[in-house]
């Protein structure tokens, strides 16, 4: 169903809709089943605006009260919106009917699919004679998603959005056209999640292609999506996603109320709307989930989290958030729990080496010596006996220096990669060694630091920062200072709960059955519950008797 | 912001009470009651958790917290002069932990002749721990349990082969007075069976809540008396200058191996659960004043307390031994006072509305 995007516009409109048909039909029936679905009026009438819900199922079209905002003279509906919309790509693209009665299709230019206006508009008019109602007219274009614009103020909404306004000489009315084209990029594998084995699809910047992603795992009509437009230039779409039955309630209810009380301008992308969901957003900790892998999502939908996806960004937002779960990756699921449990525990203690190494050795040398073995005492001490440098003030260089080609090496174009890996390993590193600034034993001990961070990519960010805390406490005060740091960070995290989910959780406040998802992962059979952690309404995941 | 669980209660004493009877009470102990120092610290351990027992008993009994008894009892005013000199009793009591971790941290920590101002940021943990109240307890409980576990595992198995046992005998030979006087000297460090008291009310009562409670004690007493017992074996009748004992007692088998001492690693790593427990008297203060002036915006009593806490370690600095030896020998009936004889006391108050009726 879902298409290549490669040379076909018609074809991606078309899996487009199908897959925002499937989805709007779900969430519109859901009333219908007896679950009191909690969509609002005008998120509906966002739905109906944007995705022509209308079209859809006739059955639930309703007649909408004529607006005095339209003429039925084509040159005054024309320039009002020329009037609205100056803009230079607003364009209008006129032709006239088999009877000669003028017609005019307004359109914002390049997100507009002009091959589909042409096929199935101008053509079917320009062959029959003009019709005398929009309701006529409707009936005459072959086109699947077509309807009445409310008001003249609608109709430049939605030529903003992509989808033309098809005014008719003699019809006071706007005929909204389903034509957007958005130029989508190729649902790939993300490049921050690679994983060896399980699913390598990613998520896009389109939001509708991302809940066809999800709805494609989760064939439930447990699945709930809800829309929230936020924006007031951008008008962004941002859909709360949800299971049913599963969600905390009141989790839910309160992602809803942050995201309406959202009164910004612009959303470009979903960490915007991550830290006005953080309750701490000076925090120096992650507040809010993120992944860019449907299947992720899904899985901790599944656990009892709720997703928010953002349109025009990739990465789709989960919460209540915990911390250990940026150490479970999802290929964990997909290979043995043994193989797992070993990755798990490397994380963690890959974690522990890049906060608190450059720490131990500088402490180390400065203030206890007899934390490192004799030999290597000896070795040290031969490296950094003439050293112009302190070990903290060294060591604090080194990272910098890290960060550095870190930053650079993000920025910069592939092109130059290999001259700034040349440049970072032999310049920055051997030559430094050879010209006795740094001693080499530092350099490993940070470049272990700074790869052993990179085994849990979303924490990244936050452990270079506490890094360089421990690093300063660690030269000032020496171990004691680094215990110090640890317990104020531990009280901080462990008083500290996203949307009523303890941070530390399972760790501390100790949930017991749901550590077999923690630090090592116990077979898929042990996992039959849902984290009690999220207050889940529906605790079993797995019918543990038709074990085989 | 002030609850706490049931298990996390069983966790402090289990996994953060024996710690803080492994820097200087064994030393003080040897000095006493000498090979008899595992009767001396029986026989406390038997009061407190006697006295913890009671206290249990009244948390099955009522779900009111101890000051909602002491107002029931004595009226809003009466309770708040109680909880004032229990806030002005857990600062006094805090005083000689303080000064013995700072030494410790001093001694232990440090090659160099390191200043006061590296034990000094102790001070800004406590009282972000401070404001956070009982919650920050609890669940620093919760992550204290494993480290120590694991680190006083390590550091028994490394100590373990040095000891030997037939330093204990002969049972008694320091006599009924030096028994009495061991267990009479180390009050000051057997002020926990306090803290349930406070907690009263602010936990959920279990089925069986009493017995998991004393469960977890007597694990924290096993550890604290195997660690006794490994210490006494290993230096006998040295064991009296042995002050820091937990950094001490593993010296013999890692010094300077190809691994270096390893086990410091170990000896760092409790004292991150002795930071943890350093903060509950300080933190029990705090809550004591916030119930005293309800609307009192946490952070003001924290920064008094701390500072209070501060000051007092400044001007003790070199003082350890002096103030060690007015608590323990001049001044231990104040910790009877507070620690046994108002928790018993507490049996007799008034359960009132909140009273559970099982």
């Amino acid at each position: 169903m879902h298409c290549s995007r490669g040379g076909r516009p018609r074809l991606i409109a078309a899996g487009v809709f199908l897959f925002s048909a499937d989805i709007l039909q779900t969430i519109f029936a859901a009333p219908t089943n007896g679950a009191a679905f909690p969509i609002l009026a005008h998120e509906r009438q966002f739905f109906a605006q944007t995705c022509n819900v209308e079209k859809i199922n006739n059955s639930q079209k309703e007649t909408k009260p004529r607006s005095s905002g339209f003429s039925d003279r084509l040159a005054r509906n024309v320039q009002k919106v020329k009037e609205l919309l100056p803009a230079e790509d607003i364009l209008v693209y006129s032709f006239c009917a088999k009877d000669g009665t003028e017609c005019a299709a307004v359109y914002a230019d390049g997100i507009t699919d002009k091959e589909l206006l042409g096929q199935l508009t101008a053509k079917p008019l320009s062959l029959a004679p003009a019709p005398k109602s929009a309701e006529e007219a409707e009936k005459l274009l072959l086109f699947p998603e077509s309807r009445q614009a409310e008001d003249m103020q609608e109709a430049v909404s939605e030529i903003l959005s992509g989808n033309p306004a098809l005014f008719i000489d003699g019809i006071a009315a706007a005929i909204v056209l389903g034509t957007k084209k958005v130029a989508l990029r190729a649902v790939t594998e993300p490049q921050t999640a690679i994983t060896v084995k399980g699913p390598r699809e990613g998520f896009i910047e389109d939001v509708k292609t991302n809940m066809g992603l999800v709805r494609r795992r989760l064939k439930t009509p447990d699945l709930r999506f809800e829309s929230i437009v936020v924006g007031r230039r951008s008008k962004t779409v941002v859909c709360i996603a949800y299971l049913h039955g599963i969600a905390d309630e009141k989790v839910i209810e309160e992602i809803r109320c942050r995201i309406r009380a959202i009164d910004i301008d612009g959303v470009p992308d979903s960490s915007y709307i991550g830290q006005f969901l953080a309750k701490k957003p000076y925090s120096l900790f992650k507040q809010v989930g993120t992944t860019e892998k449907p299947d992720i999502l899904c899985a901790k939908m599944l656990e009892g989290r709720v997703g928010i996806l953002c349109d025009g960004s990739p990465i789709a937002l989960t919460l209540p958030y915990m911390l250990s779960e940026d150490f479970q990756s999802s290929q964990d699921y997909f290979v043995s729990p043994y193989r797992a449990s070993v990755s798990r525990a490397l994380r963690w203690i890959a974690v522990a080496a890049a906060l608190f190494l450059p720490a131990f050795y500088v402490a180390a040398q400065l203030f206890k010596l007899q934390l490192l073995p004799f030999g290597l005492l000896l070795t040290v001490s031969g490296g950094i006996r003439d050293l112009p440098l302190s070990p903290s003030l060294e060591m604090f260089l080194l990272l910098l220096i890290l960060e550095i080609l870190i930053e650079a090496s993000v920025r910069m174009p592939k092109y130059v990669a290999l001259a700034l890996s040349v440049i970072g390993a032999l310049v920055l590193g051997d030559t430094a060694v050879k010209a006795g600034l740094v001693s080499s034993s530092a350099i490993i001990i940070v470049a272990l630091s700074g790869i052993s961070a990179y085994t849990v990519p979303d924490l990244t960010g936050t452990l270079s920062v506490v890094r360089i805390a421990y690093l300063l406490v660690a030269g000032s005060i020496g171990t004691y200072g680094i215990i110090l740091l640890t317990a104020l960070i531990l009280y901080y995290l462990v008083t500290s709960d996203s949307y009523g989910t303890p941070l530390l959780a399972p760790f501390s406040p100790l949930i017991r059955r749901d550590l077999r998802d923690s630090v090592f992962k116990a077979d898929i059979y042990a996992l039959s519950e849902r984290p009690a952690v999220f207050r889940p309404r529906n605790k079993r995941r797995l019918k543990v008797e038709n074990r085989t | 912001m002030d609850k706490i669980k049931l298990r996390q209660i069983c966790f402090l004493f289990a996994g953060m009470m024996p710690l803080t009877k492994m820097i200087v009470y064994p030393a003080m102990l040897a000095y006493q009651a000498k090979n008899d120092l595992l009767l001396a610290a029986f026989g406390n351990f038997l009061l407190e958790g006697a006295v913890i027992a009671l206290v249990m008993f009244l948390a099955s009994r009522t779900d009111c917290t101890f000051f909602d008894l002491l107002q029931n009892t004595f009226g809003k005013i009466g309770a708040k002069i109680i909880y004032g000199l229990f806030a002005a009793f857990f600062l006094f009591s805090a005083i000689l932990p303080v000064l013995e971790q700072k030494a410790f941290v001093l001694q232990v920590f440090y090659e160099n002749v390191p200043s006061f101002l590296s034990f000094a940021p102790f001070f800004a943990v406590s009282f972000f721990a401070s404001v956070k109240g009982f919650k920050s307890i609890g669940r620093a409980a919760d992550l204290a349990l494993p480290v120590t576990a694991i680190s006083l595992a390590v550091i028994l198995l490394l100590s373990l082969p040095q000891a030997e046992f037939s330093a204990l005998l002969p049972v008694g030979g320091a006599g009924a007075k030096g028994i009495f006087s061991g267990s009479l000297y180390g009050l000051n460090w057997y002020t926990d069976c306090l803290y349930p008291l406070f907690f009263l009310g602010h936990f959920k009562y279990e089925k069986h809540g009493a017995a998991k409670v004393m469960l977890a004690y007597a694990a924290g007493t096993a550890v604290v008396l195997l660690f006794l017992t490994v210490f006494y074996g290993i230096f006998s009748d040295i064991a009296l200058r042995q002050i820091n004992t937990i950094a001490q007692i593993s010296k013999y088998t890692t010094a300077y191996t190809t691994l270096g001492r390893i086990d410091l690693f170990f000896i760092f790593a409790a004292a991150l659960p002795l930071v943890f427990y350093l903060c509950v008297p300080i933190q029990m203060c705090v809550h004591c004043i916030r119930k005293i002036a309800p609307a009192c915006n946490p952070v003001f009593p924290a920064a008094a307390v701390n500072g209070a806490m501060l000051l007092a370690a400044i001007f003790l600095n070199y003082s350890f031994f002096e103030v060690q030896t007015l608590f323990t020998q001049k001044l231990w009936w104040v910790f009877a006072l507070f620690c046994y004889a108002v928790p018993i006391l507490s049996l007799l108050l008034k359960r009132g509305k909140g009273e559970r009726h099982e």
